[in-house]
């Protein structure tokens, strides 16, 4: 018997180690399938293809951290879409683990899923670097990897993303638009950045910079860090406003809610404010806009995960798809917004708004996540 | 003390440790049934590459417990080495020698530094492993702002892969002779644990300072009446501890073929260290248990987590589900301590 394990072993590992025909995509020409959804981050994009293999599928999505608002809202999202009918006959399993904050468990996770022989992996990165390992294992045996949000340094595997710089851009294009409709072209922004070292918060932050920079006004931009957390947000922004008197707008990363609380609580007037897609900070726009409160709001949604989930089963069928997926960017001003609609009066604060789609037919409602019980085992 | 009694010690005081190898053969064996693939050398390659760095720094906390202290510092430590990895471990085959012992000394001395510390500034470990944790991160995000690195993709691939795909990778001989065959399937992280492991452990452990470590954990006073060489004991504990907690970032950083200072991930790395302690039946307290118990420990904390990966558990829930099988593991090993009439038994 255990002679007979030891063999079975051995063959293995030998069939595991010899089948190194690296598989995998193939570059092509573009464009590619489904460009309204699946748009190409840019005109240098590449286009990939693997080969396309019979469903209903089995993907798995593999997150790190889990413990903050929009993790939870992005594997309800994960777990809504499974079951919506545009794409429930595709996926015959469908399985959802968080490993912390742990480069090994999230790499392990990946390879065991791959092992288990399953077509398609969707992950959040907790690195940018360190996959090569998984890549070519993944090339290897034909599974789609596709990192989103939290993206990879590499043009190895398909990846989806909303484009930060062109946030940071339209946040400050909002802020010089409505100053400049007050008759300023210059002023005192407060700028509220997100967690530093973070290559979405560099991104922005720069974009917010440039932009201001090329309008060749007299902009003073006062940066604090809010790390994207209500809480933070709303103590560096008192104490700003504490040190620096007035400001004639200000632009949030994230913690936007918290901002606002605390530009209400220090009676400063109500100024052009750009921000992420919390539903609190919209709540505070719809009631405040007509007293100055004006403003955008432009979020990283954690509908970002169907859109992967939907790339990964395009590419298992064999389309062409670009290596870099460019999510439209969801943007709601304070004219656009309605109660039920692209906020919700009755949710959370903390919840973020945006998670429909229309283009990928990713319509999945507020409430509709909302509903998704988190007691059912599947 | 008669031979009998001796060996019954020993079983009593190794419960702990037995309790631990038969719990862990128990969910392994499960496991690879309901894999898919279990049984294969794949699945096995996959599982100890996961587990080498958490093994490492289990190991690493076992030795501070071991005297009765903790050691905050050992997953700090882990992600320091790892930094200096990434930016040493690569160029000629020298080079990497080099990077790799440069690496594992820098982990070493700082263990060394961290026993100092507590021997000569008579500051308690937990106090002060605490700082010197977040003077560990501190340097490693002054080496590494940002994660990156090139570590040899060589290197990564043959370390993290089977003995097969190592011979393969550097050309050693064919790997596919005969003479070769009934271990090419073996993974080379596994070696790994074992060699730095078992080999560097089990031979100090019978040391007069390894002796005496377990003597300081049991009762210190009567250890020092007995002239054991207590400070240089407690000093050596904490740099074995960061020489073990620095192979783990060695093999972090190639596994990953890069390094992050990620400050979490250093945390989370701390706290789980101590529940494989805990769980390889080393008591907190002190004076009783063996970084073999914790490499054990270590393991059965990572299997837990492979459940998650073959069952169908609500992903919200999992936190919770292996936080209970956590709790109900580390109470397997406390049921005595409720049968005793006194405590004292314990410690005979």
């Amino acid at each position: 018997m255990k002679t007979m394990s030891v063999t079975l072993l051995v063959a293995a590992g030998i069939l595991a180690s010899t089948s190194l025909t690296l598989a995998g995509p193939e570059v092509v020409s573009g464009p590619g399938a489904d460009p309204s959804c699946f748009a190409p981050w840019n005109a240098d994009t590449k286009y990939l293809q693997w080969p396309a293999q019979d469903g209903p599928y089995r993907i798995a999505v593999v997150n790190g951290f889990v413990g903050n608002t929009w993790r939870i809202q992005m594997i309800k999202t994960a777990k809504a879409f499974a079951e919506d009918p545009a794409i429930k006959d595709k996926i015959a399993e469908f399985k959802v683990v968080s490993t912390g904050t742990d480069a090994p468990a999230q790499l392990g996770a990946i390879e065991d899923f791959i092992n288990q022989g399953f077509d398609a992996i969707v992950t959040i990165a907790v690195s940018p670097d360190g996959f090569d390992r998984v890549i070519r294992l993944a090339d290897r045996e034909n599974v789609v990897l596709v990192p989103f949000d939290n993206v990879l340094d590499t043009d190895a595997v398909m990846q989806v993303n909303e484009d930060q710089t062109e946030m940071g851009r339209q946040w400050a294009q909002f802020i010089i638009d409505e100053l400049a409709a007050q008759g300023k072209t210059g002023g005192k922004i407060l700028e509220v950045r997100g967690l530093a070292g973070n290559s979405v918060d560099r991104d922005r932050s720069a974009a917010i910079h440039e932009t201001f920079d090329a309008t060749g006004g007299d902009w003073e931009i006062v940066e604090v860090v809010g790390n994207w957390d209500d809480g933070t947000a709303q103590k560096v922004t008192a104490d700003a406003i504490a040190v620096h008197g007035q400001f004639d707008a200000i632009a949030v990363q994230g913690g936007t809610t918290g901002a606002v609380q605390a530009l209400m609580d220090a009676g400063h007037p109500m100024v052009p404010i750009a921000g992420e897609s919390e539903n609190g900070f919209r709540k505070l726009v719809a009631e405040h806009a007509d007293d100055g409160l004006k403003g955008i709001s432009i979020g990283q949604s954690p509908g970002l995960v169907a859109i992967a989930m939907k790339a990964a089963v395009s590419a298992l069928e064999g389309n062409v798809m670009p290596q870099l997926i460019s999510v439209p960017l969801p943007v709601a001003t304070y004219d656009e917004l309605e109660d039920g609609l692209n906020y919700w009066s009755d949710l959370p604060d903390n919840f973020f708004t945006v998670n429909e789609f229309p283009p990928c037919g990713v319509n999945i409602s507020g409430p509709a996540i909302m509903a998704q019980s988190e007691a059912d085992v599947n | 003390m008669t031979a009998m009694s001796a060996l019954s010690t020993n079983m009593r005081q190794n419960r702990g440790l037995y309790g631990a190898v038969i719990l862990l053969s128990i969910i392994y064996l499960i496991y690879n049934i309901l894999h898919p693939r279990g049984f294969s050398s794949a699945v096995l390659i996959q599982n100890a590459n996961e587990s080498v760095a958490i093994v490492f720094v289990a190991m690493a906390q076992t030795i501070p417990v071991l005297l009765g202290g903790l050691d905050l510092s050992v997953g700090a430590v882990m992600t320091l080495a790892a930094c200096i990895a990434s930016v040493l471990v690569n160029g000629s085959p020298l080079q990497i020698v080099f990077g790799m012992v440069v690496t594992l000394a820098a982990g070493t001395a700082f263990g060394l530094c961290n026993g100092l510390i507590v021997v000569y500034g008579r500051i308690q470990p937990i106090i002060a492993t605490l700082a010197t944790g977040a003077i560990a991160i501190g340097l490693a995000l002054f080496i590494r702002p940002k994660p990156g690195g090139d570590i040899d993709g060589d290197l990564n691939w043959a370390l993290t892969n089977s003995l097969w795909d190592f011979v393969e990778t550097y050309g050693l001989f064919d790997p596919d002779a005969p003479w070769f065959a009934p271990v090419a399937w073996i993974p080379v992280p596994l070696l790994i644990i074992l060699v730095f492991g078992v080999c560097v452990w089990l031979p100090f452990r019978r040391t007069v300072l390894g002796r005496t470590i377990y003597a300081i954990g049991s009762a210190e006073g009567a250890a020092f009446m007995s002239g054991l060489p207590i400070n240089r004991a407690k000093v050596a504990a904490f740099t074995l501890g960061g020489f073990f907690a620095s192979c783990g970032g060695l093999y972090l950083a190639i596994q990953t073929a890069s390094g992050n200072a990620d400050i979490t991930q250093a945390g989370a790395y701390t706290l789980n260290s101590i529940a494989a302690v805990v769980l390889g039946g080393t008591s907190l307290l002190g004076g009783m248990g063996g970084a073999i118990g914790s490499l054990i420990g270590a393991l059965i904390l990572r299997v837990i987590s492979f459940y998650f990966r073959i069952l169908s558990i609500d992903p919200l829930l999992q936190p919770l589900v292996e936080g209970i099988v956590l709790l109900a593991a580390v109470s397997l090993g406390a049921f005595r301590v409720l049968r005793v009439k006194n405590r004292l038994e314990l410690f005979r």
